[in-house]
């Protein structure tokens, strides 16, 4: 359902963004996203979840999941816009993701990065299936919390609170 | 550590892990053959652009095409919501059916190269391909030792089933192992990131945005000029990122393409690591080259036959090692004993030597005799020498030959011990070189060269005798033979040929106890047997076996064998005194050089008397109707035809083809050899068409047999010796 969705509501908190002009507070907010990958059949998958901004640049990575350094280029999109972060796999990797299982990460985030453009995105390969640049992508509202998204291949369902 | 230590320990002890990687192995090999149905004939100069274009047509949402290494093309896409992948036809980009990324369940593959253990056992199974490729080679070192080089590397193998099955075996798939081992180390250290495959970081590129809208794929220049035979991959720009650009792997490099003006934007070759990868995968694996796959699979199920048969081999060797035991070290010993044994039973007589010169007061050292070296200590030496095969040294004991004619000349008396076989043309062949070679140096003799027949433990005892006096000390050499575990067989029936002036015969049939699965696994119990192999009967109160040869196999459900009485003949006479359901003790030795062993060519049995038992056993099991020829020499049809109702009834039932039979004590008649003579044309004819000979009776009617055959092979330019050579000719002589 989700596609069709996701232009709109972007769309929409772009709006909101513009005319509501959140208070901007000095503190940064706690960001928790939980991940449940699909049953699609094949080994442990790897992921990498970073932000990107309202121009689709790359702005940070929150979390790379599997060990091979090797395999990064099948995380396609996330491995092209990251290349010049020499920081991005600082303090951010663990293991791959099996299929089916559901995984958390949790990232400080200042917040001037909510309701100003900002997108989550999740790529995603597994070894002898398809890369899935992009797999999921999420627009970092408030009004997103709580919400489900579905990605293309390999992502179940990706959702997120804010404290 | 010498290579078959190397050979050995690593082989029991990696062996049962890389069983686990030779089946899973096998079993991963089937993938690139099921796969290979599924690949589709790329039409001659077709270009990526024509393929991407027919794909697009067919599938609009296509994102991605693959060229598998299968050769099969799969696209995949979008349709809506719903991913999409299938096999397409290169020929209209027609979606074919049945794709699935493998035919096979993941968990083998990851049993394969992890163990399931993750990067822990990615380690475990590189080193285990390490231990691969040095058991490989290893195996080819001794190989080549044990066939006398790369010349003989193709001929005859002899030795124990479990021997023949290891080297015949190993000798097909020593090279794809190594093979499979190297590539295997190869792959595992680009996967722990030992080896950097990739030409860099991948270039930041993206299509400039213009007026005008994307260029189709079959207008990009550079999709045009590549092969879709030497595709990789091609990734068509993203519906949704204007600045996404085409991306297409070949096996060359990888480019980036902007989608607009269809302008190549960056090109990156594939690094020489990365093409040597990719070559090492098709050895590895078999995908792309599904025969290769089939013979890897083989290659991998082999591991279970080569390590099975392998302990059974080093299992035989230790049970039949003699460990000496009181060993002096060779500084401080006076008296040396030098071993060369192929099957173990020298370093029986050894021992005995051994020990009775430590009751004399020496200090003795024994080695195998490839360690031969004197030291100022040194007041005899004593060299055992057994001989293998056509007069050959025991394998341990090739260089020895070599080395003692390197090594100076010591002041010590040599004393040579010959052991062999005088069935065999080269009796003690071995022996008999080292002593001339001892001589020829100039070292002096502590005693002539002495050959012990058939390991006679009387003909041992006297030569001690000769040594006592040439010492002047009071030696007395008591060996004892070892005798195998024996098992208890009872008479089930006897049929008796009394004899007409001379001593009467039976034919034994015994029954065994029944082996259950975990005897036979240990060992124990009789052991399974075919016609031709001997079985040594231990009558009680005497330590000796007697050997006879056996008339039946274990298939046949019973034992038999055909037992002439000799006056004095100790065992001869407790059998035959044997009634339905009494018992005898008894083992099994095999004979594999006489033993048929399920060939194919015609075969020419010669036998007199009861040396037509194994024979008879032949025949018997002969359910392929080879053709058999069998010639049999007697006295008198009337009292010694043995076997002849049943001989009748095969030749009915065609196991038999062929019946020729010569009796001496009847007017007109003649022995065997004449039979023979008489036939010489067919013989001939026989014998050029690859037949195999099997003899068995006295030894005089062996040597007149092979006489009068060399006579009627004469105009072929074949002989008794070469057919002996090759394999073809094998004799039971008593």
């Amino acid at each position: 359902m989700s596609k069709h969705v996701s232009r709109p509501l972007i769309a929409s908190t772009v709006a909101a963004a513009c005319t509501l002009a959140l208070p901007a507070l000095a503190q940064g907010r706690q960001l928790t996203l939980t991940t449940q990958l699909k049953n699609y059949g094949g080994d442990g998958a790897y992921l990498a979840v970073y932000l990107t901004d309202s121009k689709g640049a790359y702005v940070r990575t929150l979390w790379v999941a599997g060990g091979k350094a090797k395999y990064y280029k099948h995380l396609t999109d996330w491995n092209r816009l990251s290349g010049s972060d020499a920081r991005r796999l600082a303090g951010v990797t663990g293991a791959s993701v099996g299929a089916g299982r559901t995984f958390k990460v949790t990232a400080d985030l200042a917040d001037a990065l909510i309701d100003a453009g900002y997108e989550i995105r999740i790529d995603a390969a597994a070894e002898d299936m398809r890369d899935s640049p992009s797999d999921v992508r999420m627009p970092l509202t408030s009004q997103s919390v709580g919400k489900s998204q579905t990605g293309k291949q390999y992502v179940q369902s990706l959702t997120y609170q804010l404290k | 550590m010498g290579w078959k230590a190397v050979h050995r320990w690593l082989g029991l002890v990696a062996g049962c892990l890389a069983l686990v990687l030779g089946v899973t192995g096998a079993f991963l090999a089937a993938d690139p053959v099921l796969q290979a149905r599924h690949a589709s004939p790329v039409p001659a100069g077709l270009s990526v652009a024509a393929l991407a274009e027919r794909v697009q047509r067919a599938m609009p949402g296509v994102e991605e095409i693959r060229r598998l290494p299968s050769g099969a093309y799969v696209a995949y896409g979008f349709d809506g919501e719903q991913a999409l992948a299938s096999y397409v036809d290169p020929a209209d980009g027609r979606a074919l059916p049945g794709y699935r990324p493998s035919e096979l369940p993941r968990w083998v593959k990851n049993l394969h190269r992890s163990l399931l253990l993750g990067d822990a056992g990615r380690w475990g199974a590189a080193a285990l391909a390490l231990a691969m490729a040095l058991i490989s080679c290893s195996g080819l070192v001794l190989l080549l030792r044990r066939m006398g080089g790369w010349r003989h590397l193709a001929g005859p193998v002899r030795g124990s089933l479990a021997q023949r099955l290891h080297v015949l075996v190993g000798r097909i798939v020593l090279v794809v192992l190594c093979l499979t081992s190297i590539t295997a180390l190869y792959m595992s250290s680009t996967t722990l990131g030992l080896l950097d495959l990739d030409a860099g970081p991948e270039p930041d590129v993206v299509s400039t945005i213009g007026n005008q809208g994307g260029l189709p794929a079959a207008q990009v220049p550079m999709l045009q000029s590549l092969g879709a035979r030497d595709l990789r991959k091609l990734n068509f720009p993203s519906a949704t990122d204007p600045e996404d650009a085409w991306k297409v792997t070949t096996r060359q490099g990888q480019g980036w393409i902007d989608r607009y003006s269809g302008q190549a934007l960056a090109w990156q070759d594939s690094t020489a690591a990365q093409r040597v990868y990719d070559w090492a995968v098709v050895l590895h694996t078999g995908e792309s080259a599904w025969p290769w796959a089939v013979l890897l699979g083989l290659a991998g199920a082999s591991i279970v036959l080569l390590w099975w048969s392998g302990l059974f081999v080093w299992w035989r060797a230790r049970r039949q090692a003699v460990r000496i035991t009181g060993n002096s070290p060779p500084a401080q010993a006076d008296a040396l004993v030098f071993v060369a044994s192929e099957d173990g039973s020298t370093w029986g007589f050894a021992q005995a030597l051994h020990d009775a010169l430590v009751r004399c007061g020496h200090r003795v050292h024994t080695s195998g005799l490839e360690k031969f070296q004197t030291t100022p200590s040194t007041r005899y030496v004593f060299v055992l020498a057994a001989t293998y095969g056509e007069g050959q040294a025991p394998t341990h004991a090739r260089q020895a030959l070599e080395r003692i004619g390197r090594l100076p000349v010591g002041t010590a008396p040599v004393a040579v011990l010959g052991f062999g076989d005088r069935q065999f043309p080269a009796f003690c062949a071995f022996a008999k070189a080292l002593d001339q070679s001892f001589r020829a140096r100039g070292w002096r003799a502590l005693l002539p060269l002495e050959c012990i027949h058939q390991q006679s433990s009387q003909q041992f005892a006297a030569w001690g005798e000769a040594l006592a006096l040439a010492l002047g000390e009071p030696l007395a050499l008591n060996h004892a033979p070892r005798v195998p575990p024996s098992t208890t067989l009872t008479l089930v029936s006897r049929q008796d040929y009394p004899g007409r002036t001379d001593q009467p015969t039976a034919i034994l049939r015994f029954q065994w106890p029944r082996r259950g699965w975990r005897d036979r696994l240990r060992g124990r119990g009789l052991a399974h047997f075919a016609a031709g192999d001997l079985v040594g009967i231990v009558p009680p109160g005497v330590g000796v076996p007697r050997y006879y040869s056996l008339a039946s196999g274990s298939e046949d459900g019973f034992l038999e064998i055909c037992v002439r009485l000799f006056p004095d003949g100790l065992c001869s006479t407790h059998l035959h005194g044997l009634k339905p359901g009494d018992a005898v003790q008894a083992f099994i030795r095999r004979n594999p050089g006489f033993a048929l062993q399920g060939r194919r060519q015609p075969v020419v049995l010669i036998g007199a008397g009861t040396g037509v038992a194994p024979l008879a056993g032949f025949i018997r099991r002969n359910d392929r109707r080879t053709p058999m020829h069998l010639y049999y020499g007697g006295r008198d049809p009337a009292h010694d035809f043995y076997f002849e109702p049943e001989i009748r009834g095969w030749l009915r039932e065609q196991r038999l083809a062929s019946l020729q039979t010569e009796f001496s004590r009847i007017a007109g008649g003649g022995y065997v050899q004449d039979a023979l003579r008489r036939d010489a044309s067919r013989l001939r004819d026989l014998l050029r068409r690859g037949a195999i000979v099997r003899v068995c009776g006295s030894r005089p009617m062996g040597r007149d047999v092979a006489q009068t055959l060399d006579g009627i092979l004469g105009t072929l330019r074949l002989s008794v010796q070469q057919l002996k050579a090759k394999g073809r000719y094998a004799e039971d002589l008593f």
